[in-house]
């Protein structure tokens, strides 16, 4: 852990983490334009002009509000879907793989189901039923399809989270200290809580880590495809609006794809990070 | 009415394989016709064990032999009901174990205990050996923090770890004789009755191997333990056991004293597990009754007596009819329709 | 064949350099076979993936592995890896975690021949079914398309034999070839490996914990003790006048059918000595029932007697005080 530590990329992505989480959370108290506020005399402007650090797009909203309100949003959709998800996945998955039998052969086949459709598919669908009102000529609110766009990727994370936790259990729970348990009388439940949850949790957060990665790009490509969040509130929308201008002023679509990729960079690091570790441990046995 | 000696000897041998077992009264554990199924998918289904009984009177060393895959762990399992067999009865100090519902069960659970094979992965890697050997009392809510404590430091002590040394490592820190010696104390801490040990020494070095046994017996002499003792080695079970059992694709093959096992082994298949121990003397010649070939599929046993693929008397009879345990000495059972002489 | 000369292995360590292998002179001849025997810890595989040019980065090494003349750590990477499969090959403990689960057996023995050896794939075939048969598995041709995890424990030690027998090798090492298994199939392996050695006239080095295992299928053994050689002679000789106190105490620990039932088995007392701490005296003499004062002063080196028996010990057993 120690060499970790010092490694530069893992500071690289610690200061990264630290400074978007940051503005996701000070942002708002930060003397900077509002990101809905429209700069009419400075519409696409490039960086560090006319004082807008990272410029404007070409409806003239700062940019760098754009990039510190989206992260609110961004990482707000990603953490809370894989957070949920991972809980519920984790949790339906080391009970089927604990008690066996019908309900985990139910429990997997589920599981391949939901995983053979695509991600994309899967959560257009699921917004298309959720986000739609009865009456068509009332647009849903922002807040409605945030939590849509949540439930849905949630309902995406639980398979993948699930299956994980099923296999890891499955292959703890045929350790004979298990047994032993049992045998002494130990409760399932304590067994579970004692022995299982805390031997499968460092798999589980190890993907937990790359499912984040896979979220947030889930949610731009949402966006992209006019699915995701309102106009101009997480990256990935940010990346939907700009693609017009993508010849002319460049920077409004590369700013968020390079805050988008930077994230899941450290995201999957951060994960590998973790799968390392467990496997060095492991190692050790 | 009274009836001809052999109709007698046939009413037995129907009844199913008990011939040898005591009565009912004078033991501790007493197993009939005990079965244990497993299903493949797919229609399949494993009997790893086949009508099996067996008992053990208080205070004696049963081994059960045999090579893997004859069904002697999951027997080993089976009395403890993990998983519970498909039928049978398991009665232990005088209650049928599998009749009882999971509460009760629950409660019997501290007078057995068993010991593993894998050293290692039988302990969390994650507990300190302190924490490992204290959750059995944890999970009884025996004694307060101070007296668990002091019950740990005893048992480590017992089974020849230094406390003061060893509370605090993980089990990773240690060999696997070591290790065995943890779970030893583990299974000791809830005071059991019996204690079920599944090939203990068989993934431990030869010099390793007799230190663990001579701990199994002293353990057995300090704390009043009936032992089950699962091998797939003859010679390991031979100094410590009272009464050895052979088995064979799910089935008993021979019961005896162990004196009388290796003296005269009446089972085509118990000469060969004898000839098959290898021997520190580099002038024996390589015994002839070495086995060929390996056990057929649990799935599709042989018809008749099991064995008959691989054994050398093998006749028609062998093909047709099942041979029963029945007794060919004082306290010496074979089930085999030609027994060496 | 194969030759150490003092050899020394040294690993890096965070409590200290732990010297697991010291000062090992062995000689393995054509055809010879060789059975390197100690507990865990011993340095026995330690000594046996040297001789193979397997050490691991964090290893150094001193002293000489010459092997059909060539000298093993003067060989580029390149050169060592010619030498395995068709100089030297290895079997070890556990054949599941040596197979590849996922590929057929006979793929894996037939990748050998066609990469090594240059064979046709309908050659390579043949072959392979001729070794799968020289190994003793019945029906070889249905063995050839079975997966590692179709097979028994035995069954895929055999398998592994065979992979390693593919491109003739001159000398087998056998990493307790037989620990994983039932003492039935024990036997029948240890019987197979006995009787290729004479067929295929190949060396093998035999590396044990139980000196029962040994016994009736070397020609020599070497005990070895927290990485040094404390005994080494021709098997016969040394089951007939064990000098070292060592090797008479693992002798008497092997549990046996002549054991009086009820007795207690004899054992080695204590434990090995911390491989990073090193002791001034003979390092068996903490648990030695003979250790006199001056074991545990000086290191005694290793003797020769007239019928060329080595041995690590002052006062040697069966000699007169």
């Amino acid at each position: 852990m120690d060499s970790v530590k010092k490694s530069w990329v893992f500071r690289i992505t610690i200061a990264w983490f630290t400074l978007i989480i940051f503005f996701a959370i000070f942002g708002p108290l930060l003397p900077l334009p509002k990101w809905d506020q429209v700069f009419d005399d400075a519409l696409s402007v490039t960086p560090f002009k006319q004082g807008h650090i990272l410029g404007t797009d070409s409806n003239g909203y700062d940019i760098f509000s754009g990039i510190i309100y989206g992260a609110r949003i961004s990482l707000f959709i990603s953490f809370t879907a894989v957070f949920v998800g991972g809980t519920i996945g984790s949790a339906i998955g080391i009970t089927a793989a604990y008690i066996r039998g019908k309900f985990d052969y139910v429990v997997s086949t589920l599981f391949n189901v939901v995983l053979s459709i695509p991600n994309l598919v899967l959560s257009l669908a699921l917004i298309a039923v959720l986000a739609t009102n009865v009456d068509p000529n009332v647009p849903t609110s922002t807040g409605r399809r945030i939590m849509v766009l949540v439930i849905s990727l949630t309902i995406v994370i639980i398979p993948i989270l699930g299956r994980i936790a099923r296999a890891a259990t499955l292959s703890w729970s045929n350790r004979e200290f298990v047994l032993a348990a049992r045998s002494m009388g130990s409760k399932d439940r304590n067994i579970i809580w004692r022995h299982i949850v805390p031997n499968v949790l460092p798999a589980i957060f190890a993907v937990a880590f790359l499912a984040i990665g896979v979220v947030i790009v889930a949610e731009a490509s949402l966006s992209l495809l006019g699915a995701g969040v309102p106009d101009g509130t997480s990256w990935g929308s940010m990346v939907a609006r700009g693609r017009n201008d993508i010849e002319f002023a460049p920077h409004i679509i590369i700013i968020p794809l390079v805050c988008i990729a930077f994230t899941v960079i450290a995201c999957n690091y951060i994960g590998d990070v973790i799968r390392k570790q467990l496997d060095q441990r492991q190692a050790k046995l | 009415m009274l009836l001809p000696a052999w109709s007698r000897t046939l009413t037995t041998t129907i009844d199913g394989n008990t011939a040898h077992l005591r009565p009912a009264d004078q033991t501790l554990l007493q197993i009939k016709d005990l079965v244990v199924e497993f299903d493949l998918g797919g229609g399949r289904i494993v009997k790893a064990v086949s009508n099996v009984s067996l008992d053990l009177v208080e205070g004696e060393t049963l081994s059960i032999v045999g090579e893997s895959g004859c069904g002697k762990s999951t027997l080993g399992k089976a009395i403890l009901q993990l998983p519970a067999p498909t039928s049978g009865s398991i009665v232990f100090q005088g209650t049928d174990i599998t009749k009882l519902k999971k509460k009760e069960l629950r409660n019997v659970r501290p007078a057995m205990q068993m010991i593993f094979q894998d050293p290692v992965s039988s302990l969390d890697p994650r507990f300190p050996v302190s924490r490992a050997v204290e959750e059995p009392l944890k999970i009884w809510n025996r004694g307060n923090e101070a007296e668990r404590s002091a019950k740990v430091d005893e048992l480590l002590n017992s089974v020849g770890l230094d406390p003061a040394l060893v509370r605090d490592r993980r089990p990773y820190e240690f060999s696997g004789g070591q290790c065995q010696r943890i779970s030893i104390a583990r299974a000791l801490a809830l005071e059991p009755k019996l204690l079920i040990c599944d090939e203990p020494v068989s993934a431990l070095d030869v010099s390793v191997q007799a230190q663990i046994l001579n701990l199994l017996q002293d353990m057995k002499d300090a704390y009043g333990l009936t032992l089950i003792f699962i091998s797939h080695d003859l010679a390991v079970v031979k100094a410590v056991s009272t009464r050895i059992m052979v088995m064979y694709l799910g089935k008993i093959c021979e019961i005896a004293t162990p004196d009388e096992l290796y003296s005269r082994p009446l089972h085509h298949y118990t000469s060969a597990l004898v000839g098959s121990v290898p021997v520190p003397d580099p002038e024996r010649k390589v015994s002839a009754t070495l086995l060929e070939g390996e056990p057929p599929s649990p799935l599709d046993p042989p018809s008749g007596c099991r064995f008959r693929t691989r054994c050398p008397a093998a006749t028609e009879l062998c093909a047709t009819e099942e041979p029963m345990l029945r007794l060919a000495a004082d306290g010496h059972y074979v089930a085999c329709h030609h027994p060496r002489a | 064949m194969l030759k150490l000369e003092n050899l020394e292995i040294s690993f890096a360590t965070n409590r200290g350099s732990l010297h697991a292998v010291k000062g090992v002179s062995i000689e393995i001849a054509a055809g010879e076979s060789i059975g390197i025997v100690g507990e865990s810890g011993s340095g026995k595989t330690v000594l046996s993936r040297a001789s193979m040019g397997l050490l691991a980065p964090t290893a150094t090494r001193t002293g000489t592995v010459t092997f059909d003349g060539k000298e093993i750590s003067s060989l580029s990477r390149e050169e060592v890896r010619e030498t395995w499969g068709t100089g030297m090959a290895m079997i070890f403990q556990d054949p599941m975690t040596a197979l590849n689960p996922v590929r057929r057996v006979g793929s894996q023995i037939m990748e050998g021949l066609t990469v090594r050896l240059g064979m046709s794939k309908a050659d390579a075939r043949k072959r392979a079914i001729e070794l799968l048969g020289r190994v003793r598995i019945p029906d070889p041709e249905l063995a050839l398309n079975k997966f590692p995890g179709q097979l028994s424990g035995g069954m895929r030690q055999r398998v592994m034999i065979a992979i390693a027998l593919a491109c003739n090798p001159k000398l087998l090492f056998a990493d307790e070839p037989t620990t994983a298994l039932d003492v039935t199939v024990q036997a029948q392996i240890l019987q197979l490996l006995s009787e290729l050695r004479k067929e295929l006239n190949m060396s093998m080095v035999l590396v044990t914990h139980d000196l029962g295992v040994v016994a009736g299928h070397t020609d020599k053994i070497a005990v070895m003790y927290a990485g040094e050689v404390v005994e080494y002679a021709t098997t016969k000789d040394l089951f007939a006048r064990m000098r070292m106190p060592y090797t008479e105490a693992l002798m008497k620990s092997i549990p046996r059918l002549s054991t009086p039932s009820g007795s207690r088995l004899p054992v080695i007392e204590g434990r090995l000595p911390d491989p990073t701490k090193p002791e001034p005296g003979c390092l068996f003499a903490s648990r030695c029932p003979y250790a006199q004062e001056k074991c545990r002063t000086q290191h005694p080196d290793l003797t020769t007697d007239s019928d060329g028996h080595q041995y690590r010990c002052f006062f040697p057993l069966g000699a007169a005080h």
